[in-house]
């Protein structure tokens, strides 16, 4: 509708045509991500062993089906998350510096992890998700417990997210130094990794993730109004708690379930959000699709650079997204500074 | 008709506004004057149905509080400035009632592009509003709540920090609503030109509603020389228009 010519010059709000451009950039990166590794392999017998129709056998499909397809699916997802995530806490926030981790989710996940590590004796991978997934719905929830009114103030809860997060951080501390034992896988997670990724991972996190991104791409129109003062959305008929309400609880939903997956991965909801805002001049919250795909597929090239630049060995994803997403943050910043002056 | 029954806002144990009564006809411009402090702004915010309150304010016969039946558009005092949004999108979010969220129609599209032609927004309409200057903005939001086309607009301050050529402007753009038939309420402390443009005049003072009537009456009320401590003083100009100025402390003479 907003394409047609005849339509009087006010300029486009949203061109969908980016949204699926940004879709069909996915496909291709995803494509890279499941052929390219220590073993090379070929597009068609990919797509043959997808379809079911002969195509890769032995290793080969092993590598295919079991490691490469379920990590970079989950790549996408925990990508497609952070970034949305990313996005609605900066509209609802009114912070342009606002990440995912703002309410204490990465702290509390943290010291999930840090208590799942120190107190399992074998399998630390079974418990772990649980725990951090259960720290940063915690830390979140308490968050909002001490802000006291939802939302009376959204500074209030800012600075309760960022009183649990120190006091999470602090016990994380504490546990670290009584169990030296736990510092280097509790070091590894903090940096994020996607080598634990597997089908059982995969399909309970999609169901989460998805079903926030759903939500939050349904809300998306709606979310602009929460740029304006809440007089002034709530003249525009939207009730400005409620929905702020839904949009932080679907955004931290799909925060805890991809720090529970993936462990912390820095930088993606602020660079990604900011890196299609940025491209497109549009602040509008109707890009949230576009959003997700492009931390989708942010997060899959990331993990691609991971596992082949220092090919055998890998590289914490978290360096990747960290290395690229701070000079970018530093580049907002700047640019920030200078639209103020 | 808006009607008024002893209406009282408290914030904890402070009375914002006290026991008001009083009814304001629709398809006017009412304003409400008085100092710092009267209970202004809660009161067009009370209009509005976001703040909570004892006693009874219906508009056309129904409860005003979170009612979201009713289109009004505010127009705040210090509006949020969306970082990075441009004003047609800005004045396009004025449709979101009309047309559901995000769901502008091409007749929508039109129109509002016709009311950034006529709030001389057009040409700018792609910069970003923070870009603004105050008077750009606030044409900006009138345009919004053109956009809007509402019932009754709510208007707090809408001239202060406006120079001379842009306060008339606004009001112009005001004056332009109503004739379409919208009920305008607005705060206003310059009381000459509240005079000048609004019909009725409400004059509040401590939470209280002293006096309502016309504007013509009202102005030479001793009501609202009580509200201003007696510190006003209102000249009649040769073609009838009334003057409002504040005068010297006599304690100091």
């Amino acid at each position: 509708m907003f394409n047609k010519s005849k339509s009087p010059g006010i300029g486009q709000i949203w061109n969908w045509k980016i949204t699926a451009a940004c879709a069909l950039i996915l496909l291709f990166v995803c494509t890279l991500a499941i052929s390219f590794g220590p073993i090379h392999l070929g597009f068609v017998d990919i797509v043959k062993t997808l379809l079911g129709a002969g195509g890769l056998s032995g290793q080969d499909r092993t590598v295919l089906i079991d490691l490469r397809l379920p990590r970079m699916i989950l790549a996408a997802l925990v990508g497609a998350a952070l970034a949305t995530s990313g996005a609605v806490y900066q509209t609802v926030f009114r912070n342009p510096l606002a990440d995912p981790y703002l309410l204490g989710a990465a702290s509390g996940a943290g010291l999930g992890a840090t208590i799942a590590i120190t107190n399992s004796g074998g399998n630390i991978y079974g418990w772990l998700p649980i725990f951090s997934f259960v720290g940063a719905t915690l830390a979140v929830m308490t968050s909002f417990f001490i802000s006291g009114k939802f939302f009376a103030e959204p500074n209030t809860l800012l600075l309760s997210g960022i009183a649990v997060g120190s006091f999470a951080t602090a016990v994380q501390t504490y546990l670290q130094q009584r169990h030296s034992n736990a510092l280097r896988p509790v070091y590894n997670w903090i940096l994020g990794e996607l080598t634990v990724a597997n089908w059982s991972i995969v399909s309970w996190s999609s169901i989460y993730i998805l079903s926030s991104i759903l939500v939050l791409v349904t809300i998306s129109k709606k979310l602009d109004g929460l740029l304006l003062s809440d007089e002034e959305s709530f003249s525009l008929g939207i009730d400005p708690n409620k929905l702020r309400m839904i949009a932080v609880a679907a955004a931290t939903l799909a925060t805890a379930t991809a720090v529970s997956a993936s462990g912390l991965i820095g930088f993606v909801g602020i660079v990604v959000p900011h890196l299609v805002r940025g491209v497109t001049h549009r602040v509008t919250n109707r890009s949230l699709a576009t959003i997700a795909l492009v931390g989708a597929a942010f997060l899959v090239l990331a993990d691609l650079g991971a596992r082949t630049i220092l090919s055998p060995a890998e590289l914490p994803i978290g360096v990747i997204t960290a290395f690229v997403g701070a000079p970018f943050f530093l580049f907002v910043l700047r640019t920030r500074r200078v639209s103020h002056s | 008709m808006i009607k008024v029954e002893d209406l009282t806002v408290k914030i904890g144990n402070n009375v914002i506004l006290n026991d008001i009564s009083l009814e304001i006809p629709h398809g006017h411009w009412t304003c409400l004057v008085g100092p710092n402090g009267a209970g202004k702004t809660t009161f067009l915010k009370v209009l509005l149905g976001v703040r909570e309150y004892s006693g009874s304010l219906q508009d056309n016969g129904v409860e005003v509080y979170r009612n979201h039946k009713r289109n009004v558009a505010f127009v705040p005092q210090n509006p949020e400035i969306p970082t990075g949004m441009t004003v047609a999108e800005y004045v396009a979010l004025g449709r979101s009632k009309v047309d559901g969220w995000g769901n502008e129609t091409i007749a929508s599209r039109k129109f509002i592009h016709d009311v950034l032609v006529q709030t001389q927004l057009y040409g700018m309409h792609q910069r970003h509003v923070a870009q603004l200057s105050g008077g750009e903005m606030q044409r900006a939001l009138i345009a919004r709540a053109l956009a809007q086309e509402p019932q009754l607009i709510l208007l707090d301050e809408p001239t202060s920090a406006l120079d001379l050529h842009h306060q008339i402007s606004v009001l112009n753009n005001i004056e332009m609503l109503k004739s379409r038939g919208v009920t305008v309420i607005s705060t206003m402390h310059d009381i000459t030109l509240a005079a000048m443009y609004a019909e009725r005049i409400v004059v509040m003072q401590s939470g209280k509603a002293l006096l309502d009537g016309k504007a013509s009456e009202v102005i030479h009320s001793a009501e609202l020389r009580t509200a201003f401590d007696n510190r006003i003083n209102v000249y009649t100009l040769d073609s009838g228009r009334p003057v409002i100025v504040a005068s010297k402390d006599d304690s100091t003479n």
